[in-house]
């Protein structure tokens, strides 16, 4: 399990709006995350579904982080489900990281161990 | 409105412009056959509602869903029905992006003031409040008609609420308590339906960028379907408090023929307006 976060100034900022709040005042696009743990609970609620993994340092001291997706609405038509993500899952996260510092981040891509991606674009492409 | 205070605006870049513009239009989902935004229309991420995150190299998929084509439809009576699932027709980021031609908006100092020192924090829409009018949050909605009576908005987000505009009244109360949508009455004009509103409440938002308004504002909303899959809306907005004149913006809506409304609840699990930085802008 690994934590990286990479500062790329140098790439074009992705600037998403989420739907009932500004992405910019909350998450910062120049602040990319990558974050490799095991999924501890889904929340497959409104405003937005949200899942947290604990990531375990070199030390055994284990961290939770909080992932925030599109609302459960946005994510039911473009076909995914409240089970497509399971708790014990183990998972690689990329996003944005929050402004405030907090151990949370948007989730833009979520890779599943056996490279499969749940949550972005349709859950039938065959990704 | 005086709750608040605190810095400037918050200008966004041109290449996230360049984004919101890029995300107007949205892919159809082939896991639903649907479209994914009714997704927040202006929604690249995260993961899941990301209308970009659906437009795959190859993929072919063209620019979006198509609007669908037809006549205008027609109640019995004659009257134009205006009923549908519709997404979109009013401002998300900048009111001020519906301007009609020849239109400016001209803040008052007052105006000026709460609008500058407005934070993303304190957005209504961000702590699940309605967003009264004329702004509409990037989820679907659906109008229903009865004819000579009412016609209803039903917000599926954001918040999951409704809007009734009383066709079968032809004045305001006197002194209507102030509310997050009006009072709104109807009448037909032709084939437009014209909706005067007043009886506001001053703590909504027009946009992400904060354009206040007052408990004076006074908006005319007119509706014309101009074909099966077309939802205009002209809005005259008026508020001499906030607003040195009128101004008149226009949005289209656009109909979504399969979709049906979904329970939205925000205050399920809003953790949000705790972490939002900053001053208010575009998203």
């Amino acid at each position: 399990m690994k934590i990286t976060l990479a500062f790329l100034g140098l790439l074009a900022p992705v600037v998403p709006a989420l739907a009932h709040h500004s992405f910019a005042a909350e998450y910062d696009s120049n602040k990319p995350v990558t974050i490799s743990g095991t999924v501890s609970k889904v929340e497959w609620t409104n405003p937005h579904a949200r899942f947290y993994i604990d990531v375990k340092d070199a030390g055994g001291k284990v961290t939770t982080w909080n992932f925030e997706l599109a609302s459960p609405n946005v994510l039911t038509r473009n076909g995914w489900r409240r089970n497509s993500l399971k708790v014990g899952d183990e998972v690689t996260v990329s996003g944005s990281m929050a402004k405030d510092g907090a151990n949370l981040a948007n989730a833009r891509t979520v890779t599943l161990a056996d490279g499969k991606k749940v949550f972005a674009g349709s859950a039938n492409e065959g990704q | 409105m005086k709750n608040f205070l605190g810095g400037a605006i918050a200008v966004l870049s041109a290449v996230a412009a360049f984004q919101l513009l890029g995300q107007a239009q949205q892919p159809t989902s082939p896991a639903t056959g649907k479209d994914p935004a009714l997704t927040p229309a202006q929604s690249t991420a995260p993961a899941g509602g990301s209308a970009n995150a659906d437009t795959k190299k190859g993929k072919g998929r063209g620019r979006g869903p198509a609007r669908p084509q037809g006549p205008t439809p027609r109640l019995p009576d004659g009257h134009v029905d205006l009923s549908g699932v519709w997404n979109g027709g009013g401002p998300i980021g900048d009111v001020a992006q519906g301007l009609m031609q020849g239109e400016t908006i001209e803040m008052t100092a007052e105006g000026k003031k709460i609008f500058e020192s407005r934070e993303s924090k304190d957005d209504p829409e961000a702590n699940c409040l309605p967003t009264g009018i004329p702004r509409i949050a990037p989820y679907p909605w659906r109008i229903v008609q009865q004819a000579n009576t009412h016609v209803f908005f039903l917000y599926e987000g954001n918040i999951h609420s409704f809007r009734q505009i009383f066709l079968n009244q032809s004045k305001h109360p006197d002194d209507p308590d102030p509310t997050w949508y009006g009072h709104s009455i109807g009448k037909w004009e032709g084939d437009t339906l014209v909706v005067d509103t007043i009886g506001f409440n001053d703590k909504f938002w027009f946009d992400f960028r904060g354009h206040p308004h007052s408990e004076q504002l006074h908006t005319i909303e007119r509706y014309t379907r101009a074909d099966l899959g077309t939802l205009e809306n002209e809005t005259t907005v008026i508020d001499p408090v906030m607003y040195a004149k009128p101004f008149k913006i226009k949005f289209t809506a656009t109909l979504r023929p399969n979709e049906e409304l979904m329970e939205y609840i925000c205050q399920e699990n809003q953790q949000d307006a705790q972490h939002l930085r900053g001053k208010a802008g575009l998203p």
